[in-house]
């Protein structure tokens, strides 16, 4: 069949009488069937209501298909019998409309009021979701009532439409017609966004966008939630996956969610994690979370003093991507006692035979493990450090708390209450 | 079946078990404790004042019925993390959600001026005037919204909860005959007369609003109650009812004994509070009018904002109050109507009161029933609860629950449209 390149919309053809070649009603339009296309998903069968039973009619078959009628010849196809548990197909119906659907764009979910579909060659495409007041007033059945009580107001109906394009179906069922382009572009969302939409999702649903995800982007959406939802995610997850989220996270992020698991759940996934990861959360879940060793990172660049500039300038960057804080460079004797500090900056400006020893600073803060969290953000506050050295109790440097994290965690009673503000429902 | 969980429950007491139905307490109870509210108290003010104890038998089975519904709603909450409008959006499309969502705005808006009244009526019989009380009040429920997080308006609430402890009191300074109210308590007393029945109803309805689905739904899901602790959420909700209904019972108690055995005849809960002096004493008023007052407060809260949650999530539009009008315009209107017309309702001199309350009351009685089998329709429904679908056995009692508590609302209903059709129906 020729399909023009007209618009229209799912709720102007569900329940609409199908008829055959000869004007005869087969019954309504109860669904459609939708399966992947090249760029956009196509329309491949109607599924139409006879009295109790319900047929499939392959797109092949129909003859005629706009909002004035729906004829389908039955001599060039077979209806085939629908078997609604039938999970192999997405059906309009029933997997998108009304179902909550993440807007990539947007960064937020939406509730489909209705599908968007054009002729695209010989075919018809689903082109976009409509999420607006307008789709609710027509699948209502009221959208002239409702644009002329608008009007009265000289305001109109307000459009919204999300392309398929930033759309991406959350429900496993939908998998199967995952777009390349949305899986990559849920990706390419901001971790924060990521994750406070995770956390808007029901626990299943919430389930499967994070296995939908790879484990890195994972990794970084979970270290922006809430400890506790993040705790909550991970503890109903397979654990093999689990620990390779963590794995994937930094060992302080990965230390505040494993502190609010079960102990022994927790100790589990450490199991199952690479043991160096592992060992540098361990350390820190030994700390209490408000003091500066529960806030430290136990990863930061420690070069000895005998180093030369040019030589520390290739380590850290070798260590660039994997490290957290790579500006300041910790200058540590044998025995792992600090000596000094110098930063990036001093590196880069330093003559390239120069040793760490004559470029470095003595002059330095440090903390304590046990130090107070609010201590410790007096002191990045003071001196206006991007990170200060932590030191373990017998003097050696045991990490760094980045002025970030410090900030967080001083903030987080106001943040804490301005997300939950955002996310609380009655 | 639904009580072999409680002995296994039992055999598992201990330090850890406890601490983590500890974290979970809160939903069941809150939301069973909002259910008295001004209308539920001024119910069982009447009943005690104008039957005696002849209707404290009732309370065991309305329970019963309340336990049924509202333990579905805690399941539901906990399997799928939805709200119940969700669910109802996603399984039965648009057009029912639409509806169904309207007729609860509008019956919601009725609780919300009825709580008003209370609280302005509450607060009158320690000399505030309306004119004060209730603008005040408003400015509170809108403070509490704008500034409050789940956390810590439902420690508030935990609080409110509380308070309800002065019916207790009250109930023991009213001396009413203890062995007298034990005996009423277990042993069904039912005079057919048109009256009685409608009283009888009455109790049932107020104790099983629709709005409180939704809510028990929505603060499970809020609290990220999953399936693996729903053992708890279950006990929860039994705890809750029990607190809830103790506390109905408490009212008809001690309003019997202090007003019925004087032959008095009132009209509010406010009288029922005045009423009580002369025989338990100003403080039994005291203690009755503050728990009168912080039960209309209490749901005054509850009732704009939660509607203003429920109907957005349904109708999926932008919810939050950290939004502002220009983002989530219809959540924002929504609430922001509940409150100016509840209010201004109260203020109006001579406002057509009883005629709000008699509408709500009626949209009430017609989307109650519809909720219950929406939400028989939800629960037994695979796709969406896998293997937590409704056992036979337990389907039996909440199917039976619902057919009666629709019976009984219906019946309220059609007399409060036409009065005496009780008595014609009875033929007394």
């Amino acid at each position: 069949m020729s399909s023009s390149n007209a618009s229209y919309f799912a709720s102007n053809f569900l329940g609409k009488t199908v008829i055959d070649k000869a004007g005869k009603p087969l019954g309504t339009l109860h669904d459609l069937a939708m399966s992947k296309g090249e760029r956009l998903p196509h329309i491949s069968s109607l599924i139409v209501k006879q009295g109790k039973g319900m047929t499939s009619i392959p797109w092949a078959g129909v003859d005629l298909f706009n909002v004035f009628v729906i004829a389908v010849d039955l001599d060039r196809v077979d209806a085939e019998p629908y078997d609604p548990e039938e999970q192999g197909q997405i059906l309009v119906r029933r997997d998108i409309l009304d179902k909550q659907i993440v807007d990539v764009e947007g960064a937020r979910l939406v509730r489909v009021n209705d599908l968007k579909i054009e002729g695209c060659l010989d075919a018809l495409c689903v082109t976009a979701v409509d999420t607006g007041v307008r789709g609710l007033a027509r699948r209502l059945r009221q959208e002239r009532v409702w644009s002329f009580l608008t009007g009265l107001f000289h305001r109109q109906l307000p459009h919204k439409e999300i392309s398929w394009q930033f759309v991406q179906p959350i429900d496993d069922k939908m998998t199967t017609l995952a777009l390349t382009v949305t899986r990559d572009k849920l990706g390419d969302m901001h971790p924060a966004d990521l994750a406070e939409i995770i956390a808007q999702l029901p626990h299943e649903e919430a389930e499967k966008m994070l296995l939908s995800l790879n484990t890195e982007t994972a990794g970084e959406a979970l270290a922006e939630m809430e400890p506790e939802v993040g705790c909550r995610l991970l503890s109903r997850m397979e654990k093999e996956h689990a620990s390779d989220i963590l794995e994937e996270m930094a060992p302080d992020e990965a230390a505040d969610v494993l502190a609010d698991l079960p102990d022994d759940t927790a100790q589990e996934l450490l199991g199952l994690m690479d043991t160096e990861d592992a060992e540098k959360v361990q350390e820190l879940l030994e700390h209490e979370e408000d003091t500066a060793g529960g806030l430290m990172i136990n990863e930061f660049i420690a070069l000895p003093p005998s180093m030369s500039a040019e030589a520390a300038l290739g380590q850290v960057r070798a260590k660039a991507l994997d490290l957290e804080m790579i500006y300041y460079v910790y200058v540590l004797d044998d025995s792992g006692k600090l000596q000094g500090v110098t930063s990036l900056r001093e590196i880069l400006g330093a003559k390239p035979l120069e040793s760490l020893q004559q470029i470095m600073s003595e002059n330095f803060k440090t903390v304590n493990v046990d130090t107070p969290a609010d201590d410790v953000l007096e002191v990045v506050e003071k001196y206006g450090l991007w990170a200060v050295p932590v030191l373990d109790k017998d003097g050696t440097m045991a990490g760094v708390v980045t002025a970030d994290d410090v900030l967080t965690h001083s903030l987080r009673f106001a943040l804490r209450w301005k997300r939950f503000r955002a996310k609380r429902r009655f | 079946m639904p009580f072999r969980f409680l002995a296994t429950a039992w055999r598992k007491v201990n330090r850890r078990n406890l601490l983590l139905f500890l974290s979970i307490l809160g939903p069941g109870i809150i939301t069973a404790n909002v259910d008295n509210d001004a209308g539920g108290i001024t119910t069982y003010s009447l009943a005690g004042a104008n039957f005696g104890y002849s209707l404290l038998w009732m309370m065991g089975p309305t329970m019963a019925a309340l336990v049924v519904v509202q333990e579905m709603c805690s399941r539901m909450g906990a399997v799928t993390g939805k709200g119940l409008s969700d669910l109802i959006r996603e399984r039965f499309g648009v057009a029912v959600t639409f509806y169904v969502m309207i007729a609860l705005y509008l019956t919601n808006l009725g609780n919300t001026v009825s709580e008003f009244a209370g609280i302005a009526a509450s607060l009158e019989i320690f000399g505030v005037s309306r004119y004060v009380s209730v603008p005040l009040s408003s400015l509170v429920v809108w403070l509490l919204i704008v500034k409050g997080s789940y956390k810590i308006v439902e420690k508030v609430f935990l609080g409110a909860c509380l308070i309800y402890v002065a019916y207790p009191i009250a109930a023991f300074m009213s001396g009413p005959d203890w062995g007298v109210v034990l005996r009423a308590a277990v042993v069904p007393e039912i005079h057919w007369k048109g009256e009685y029945v409608t009283m009888m109803i009455a109790v049932v309805g107020t104790t099983i609003a629709p709005w409180m689905q939704f809510y028990q739904q929505a603060s499970v899901v809020e609290k990220g109650i999953t399936k693996e602790h729903y053992a708890f959420a279950r006990l929860d909700v039994i705890v809750g009812c029990a607190l809830a209904i103790a506390v109905a019972f408490f009212i008809v108690a001690s309003c019997a004994a202090a007003i019925h055995q004087q032959g008095l005849s009132i009209e509010t809960a406010a009288d029922a509070a005045q009423a009580l002096a002369p025989v338990a004493g100003p403080y039994a008023t005291t203690l009755f009018a503050l728990g009168l007052f912080n039960a209309s407060l209490f749901a005054a809260c509850v009732l704009p904002l939660s509607t203003a949650y429920y109907i957005c999530e349904g109708m999926g539009w932008e919810l939050g109050v950290d939004k502002d009008f220009t983002q989530a315009p219809q959540f924002f209107w929504l609430f922001t109507v509940s409150i100016i017309l509840s209010a201004v309702c109260i203020m109006i001199p001579g406002a057509p009161l009883l005629a709000i309350m008699y509408v709500s009351q009626v949209v009430n009685g017609a989307v109650l029933p519809a909720v219950l089998v929406l939400m028989l329709v939800i629960i037994n429904d695979r796709r969406i609860m896998g293997s937590f679908v409704n056992g036979p056995v337990f389907n039996a009692v909440a199917w039976f629950t619902v057919v009666v508590v629709t019976l009984l609302t219906l019946l309220m209903t059609a007399d409060i449209v036409s009065p005496g059709v009780m008595d014609r129906l009875i033929g007394g």
